[in-house]
């Protein structure tokens, strides 16, 4: 296992490695700098030359990387090049609308997927379960932007229930409204996210109902649907957590196109901005933080799938 | 909306019982035209579009940084006025010599900094020979004829240029004018400030508000509110939403489309400004270098049609708004005449022309779609290609990479671009560079600004870039709130004489 995990380990690593690599070229195609920007429309080309070697842009690339990558390694994320405000602070500060909202969402997903992808399973072959399958199959088909827009026009515009857009400027400090301008965005994703991971519930539990001791169960006298409820779905939890983990990634770039569309000022939004103004070492620390979180949560969740499923240790 | 209603009625009211009160004591009031008397305490709450990057304005450009700091939170030696007008502000008084060389400024008395420092002609000395020798300063390519700057004593400023500049007083009212503290290194101006303006910066949250205090100890007469907020509302309609519900007590760059929602509440003003919807022609590259060409775009563009489907602005044929010196009407330089536009186009041999516009994605669709179609009808097809601003800035105005391409010039005296041939329009012509450097050196402003206008003209009939529209910018503004700037305010929002009256 301590093997396993020191292997698993230097992979992340390694994978956080190339992505940086990554990362920092892929950007560095974008035509249009910074400089320009600050500079402006009246400068002449000599004043945006001193403010691009001011900020460093004029350095080779390979300069460029060490010096932010080092950054790193020493905890420091950098500042941004348009504000010279502190990357991690705004991260943080963004984040404490992403992270809620991804939580939400993830909660809404499970609370959908579970229940009704095992109904569906016990319902198989039946007019309720091929309705709920079908359903499952056209909602995960369904773009977030869309089904976002449909949730405003219902909840905001017809209803009139939930704010259509913002969060309050007052933050977590009136957390009752805060928890309402983020009930639309979560719902939005946990409802695509959650059809998605219904369709696998469904067959997993199918799957699970097609095993020995299920049948065993059956044989001893309980009904199928209750053979399957006692003994089949503990067995499916294990498996759900391998693809929550997969979700993770799925809900934060769900987040992106989520808060652009409900104006949240959350990562999404920020990475969004950032890109715009090309506040490159802004735009490298956060997609790396992001990259980061869903590798993390890949490894976590594949010692964790070890650690409490037997057979996988034998295997290995 | 019943609520709001009835709060008015109580208001006018309660405003009612004054007036009558008033009269009672005998007191030669005349009739109160607000609904109630300004509340010193009051908080006020401006919904904005555009964000700054950052607050150090000395590094950075744009009207987004200019519009909140200057004369709020930092002042110039000179200020300008709504209508573009120049005026004292730090200096109580200002003399040019006769040969227009000598600048002399006495200051006023008993300015301070907000960390409670005394302002005094060292550190305008300081802050103006940073900009002159520090390239990466804002303002440093227009302090380029000034040959010295000194303190002949603690309350006078000497500038002395090299060659008369018509165009220096000016420069003084934008950020290469604002004077900063000797040597402060205690204040990262990304993020902090250390002004001498009626206001004081409280906070900066980021992608949602700034917050200004009043400053109790300003050297002038003192701000009318004790504080503002202003909200950073990117979309249209949300600001809007913003505004119905409270939120702001008046939004500046109100969507011309929205306007009628907040008719009810609000008062609508419309604002003239220096922005010029400019349709630059790439004049160095084939086929725009045929004046036959360019002529024939601007008579196929229907420019009363244009400003009706934007929603506001007003026509504008040349390069010299109505705001600034040297303005003319010019209306008689170009029409809208589609079958002259093809009679041309024939005549030039371009009668399949197909061209591309490169216009900055955060300017929408209305006016490509616009131009799109008047320019079918005289056979010329356009595509449109929608870019970010730093892709617009590398590929258009770095690289000159392009056929036409649409921008907003904000600016202020800009015509200069068109006596430049190294700018993105790359228009050359020397009778106009030659006009334009004498209006610079022209130390009477009257004869100065008839050259430019004579400049501005050629300019027209060299069909050298279209005008689309002079921008006009919609405000609106709560009853409760009167002294609330109209004019130019995408590049000022003076709110020390802004105040707003208690709601009860």
């Amino acid at each position: 296992m301590i093997r396993y995990a020191l292997v698993r380990g230097a992979l992340l690593i390694a994978g956080l490695l190339v992505s940086s690599v990554l990362i920092f070229l892929t950007l560095r195609v974008f035509p249009g700098d910074v400089a320009q920007l600050i500079a402006g429309t009246q400068a002449s080309p000599a004043e945006v030359e001193a403010l691009r070697e001011s900020l460093g842009l004029n350095q080779p690339l390979f300069a460029q990387y060490t010096d932010w990558i080092g950054g790193i390694f020493r905890g420091d994320l950098g500042t941004s090049l348009l504000s010279g405000a502190s990357v991690s602070e705004e991260l943080f500060l963004k984040a404490q609308v992403t992270v809620p909202l991804g939580i939400m969402s993830l909660l809404i997903a499970v609370l959908i997927a579970v229940p009704f992808g095992i109904l569906a399973a016990i319902l198989r072959g039946r007019r309720g379960g091929t309705a709920l399958s079908v359903g499952a199959q056209a909602l995960a088909a369904v773009p977030v932007v869309w089904a976002g827009m449909m949730l405003i026009v219902v909840f905001s515009v017809w209803l009139g229930w939930l704010p259509p857009q913002g969060f309050p400027r007052t933050g977590w400090s009136t957390p009752g409204k805060a928890i309402e301008s983020l009930l639309l965005p979560a719902l939005t994703i946990g409802i695509v996210e959650g059809a998605m991971l219904m369709r696998f519930v469904r067959s997993a539990t199918l799957q699970a109902a097609g095993q020995d001791f299920v049948r065993t169960a059956a044989a001893k006298g309980l009904t199928r649907t209750r053979a399957l409820i006692q003994h089949g779905i503990p067995a499916v939890g294990l498996s759900i957590i391998t693809v929550l983990g997969l979700q993770v990634a799925g809900i934060i770039v769900g987040s992106v196109v989520i808060e652009q569309l409900f104006t949240l000022p959350g990562i999404g939004r920020m990475l969004v901005a950032d890109v715009g103004t090309r506040d490159l070492i802004k735009v490298q620390s956060e997609l790396l933080v992001l990259t980061g979180f869903v590798l993390v949560v890949g490894f976590l969740v594949d010692l964790l799938h070890r650690a409490i499923d037997p057979r996988q240790r034998e295997a290995a | 909306m019943f609520r709001r209603t009835r709060r008015l009625a109580l208001i006018s009211a309660l405003a009612a019982t004054a007036v009558i009160l008033s009269a009672c004591s005998g007191t030669p009031e005349p009739a109160a035209t607000s609904t109630s008397a300004p509340d010193p305490d009051a908080i006020l709450q401006v919904g904005l579009v555009l964000e700054p990057t950052n607050l150090d304005i000395r590094h950075t450009s744009g009207a987004a940084i200019e519009q909140i700091l200057i004369d709020n939170i930092y002042e110039g030696l000179v200020t300008r006025t709504q209508e573009n007008e120049i005026e004292g502000r730090l200096a109580s008084d200002y003399k040019v010599s006769d040969d227009g060389l000598t600048y002399t400024f006495t200051l006023n008395d008993g300015i301070t900094f907000h960390d409670g420092t005394a302002l005094t002609s060292a550190d305008v000395v300081a802050s103006y020979e940073t900009v002159r020798t520090d390239a990466t300063v804002q303002g440093n390519a227009e302090f380029a004829s000034v040959a010295s700057i000194t303190a002949p004593d603690a309350t006078t400023v000497e500038i002395v240029l090299s060659e008369p500049n018509q165009n220096f007083l000016f420069a003084l009212t934008g950020p290469a004018g604002l004077v900063f503290k000797t040597d402060d290194d205690a204040t990262d101006l990304k993020t902090a400030e250390n002004g001498t303006g009626p206001f004081t910066l409280t906070r900066w949250n980021k992608g949602s508000t700034i917050t200004f205090a009043r400053n109790d100890d300003y050297w002038g007469e003192k701000a009318g509110v004790a504080e503002v907020e202003f909200q950073y509302i990117p979309d249209f309609t949300a600001g809007v939403n913003a505004a119905l519900a409270g939120d702001v007590q008046v939004l500046t760059a109100v969507d011309p489309n929205l306007a009628s929602q907040l008719e009810a509440d609000f008062t609508l003003t419309k604002g003239r400004t220096t922005d010029k919807a400019t349709l630059a022609f790439n004049n160095k590259k084939a086929p725009l270098d045929d004046v036959r060409v360019r002529e024939a775009l601007r008579l196929a563009i229907d420019h009363d049609a244009l400003i009706e489907a934007v929603g506001a602005g007003t026509t504008l044929y040349g390069p010299i708004p109505e705001l600034d010196p040297g303005y003319e009407d010019l209306s008689d330089v170009i029409s809208y005449d589609p079958e002259k536009a093809k009679e041309l186009l024939a005549e030039a041999g371009q009668e399949d022309l197909e061209l591309t516009l490169t216009i900055p994605s955060f300017y929408g669709t209305t006016v490509p779609k616009v131009l799109i179609s008047d320019f079918n009808k005289v056979g010329v097809t356009l595509k449109v290609n929608s870019v970010e601003f730093p892709t617009w800035l590398e590929d258009v105005y770095t690289n000159h990479d392009y056929d036409l391409s649409f921008v907003l010039h904000v600016e202020p005296r800009d015509f200069g671009n068109f006596a430049n041939p190294d700018y993105y329009f790359g228009y050359d012509n020397a009778e106009v560079q030659d006009l334009y450097s004498q209006a610079q050196a022209e130390v009477d402003p009257d004869k100065s600004a008839e050259l430019l206008a004579k400049a501005a003209r050629i300019v027209s009939e060299d069909h050298a870039a279209d005008w689309l529209y002079n921008g006009e910018t919609i405000t609106a503004v709560s009853p409760t709130v009167s002294g609330f700037p109209e004019d130019s305010i995408n590049s000022r929002i003076n709110l020390a004489d802004v105040t707003v009256s208690a709601e009860k």
